[in-house]
């Protein structure tokens, strides 16, 4: 226990710092890349209205399904998710993210009730629910980013 | 606070109560690194909770039009709010967990009050020029269209 109790705390300084890389890397494709941005950060829309993406997102799906292709956010997602070459990139990158992601926030927030929970039983509980919802977590994000554009 | 090592040996005992034990909870005196580390254990949870429901969000991506309409509802004025204040929880988190890292690994302890509010100035350049993109879009929905500066974007 006292050893992977070590192990982790020095995890968690390694996957925080990769997590710094791979939210640059994130933040930037999701939200500021004009071609790759699904969440388009210039545009506020009314409910149930579709955002208008820039025009180099229009072209890029475009250029990939044909010239009256609609730039919807599922396509400009896809112009990286179902990619023949970057797709397997992207997916390996997300599911990499995924791990270090889901052990970070969860041996963090065991970290945290460790801290309120007195009692071994109620720590035991937690530390069980908690590792039980990342285990969860990461094969619902595994499935939704593997199967992504088939 | 960092390790006490023999090369560093630890500073000698304050005797002034800087803790008190009222009752169940102990309060403390609040200074720099104890409201720096409220502020991550707060931001740290916040995430995880953030991640829970991102995570669980993203299963629409099996479903184009599920998805379509998930997105669409990321662009409404409530979700560009709660996107700044994702980026205001993830800048610092990022930066004050990178500074514990200097300190841990790097023993940049001596340093730590230079390197608090360097990483404090990085911080917020980093929230001003990412947050700028939804601070424009919200102005934009708010005050009418053409009546936010465009700058970088």
């Amino acid at each position: 226990m006292a050893q992977t109790n070590a192990l982790n705390w020095f995890l968690h300084r390694i996957t925080g710092t990769f997590l710094i890389f791979m939210l640059i890397t994130h933040f930037w494709v999701q939200h500021y890349d004009h071609q790759a941005a699904s969440v388009t950060h210039e545009v506020v829309t009314e409910k149930n209205e579709m955002p208008d993406y820039p025009d180099e997102a229009k072209e890029g799906v475009r250029a990939r399904l044909g010239p009256d292709a609609a730039a919807t956010p599922y396509q400009v997602v896809m112009q990286r998710l179902a990619d023949p070459v970057y797709a397997v990139l992207w997916k390996g990158f997300n599911i990499l993210f995924l791990v270090v992601a889901l052990h970070h926030g969860f041996y963090g927030l065991n970290n945290v009730m460790t801290d309120y929970i007195r009692a071994p039983m109620g720590r035991l509980i937690a530390r069980t629910l908690s590792w039980t919802v990342a285990l969860g977590l990461l094969i619902i994000g595994m499935y939704s980013v593997i199967t992504a554009g088939w | 606070m960092a390790v006490d090592t023999k090369e560093r040996p630890s500073a000698p005992q304050q005797t002034d109560a800087s803790a008190e034990q009222e009752g169940r909870f102990q309060s403390y005196r609040i200074r720099t690194g104890m409201f720096a580390w409220m502020m991550h254990r707060l931001t740290g949870v916040g995430l995880v909770v953030y991640l829970i429901v991102h995570i669980w969000g993203l299963t629409a991506l099996t479903d184009p039009e599920t998805f379509n309409a998930l997105i669409a509802k990321y662009h409404s004025p409530i979700f560009k709010v709660g996107e700044f204040a994702l980026l205001v929880a993830v800048a610092y988190h990022a930066m004050n967990g990178l500074r514990l890292v200097l300190i841990d690994f790097l023993g940049w302890s001596p340093k730590q009050k230079k390197l608090f509010w360097t990483l404090g100035g990085v911080t917020a350049v980093i929230i001003a020029v990412g947050g700028w993109p939804s601070i424009y879009a919200l102005g934009e929905w708010l005050l009418g269209p053409g009546s936010m500066p465009t700058l970088f974007l």
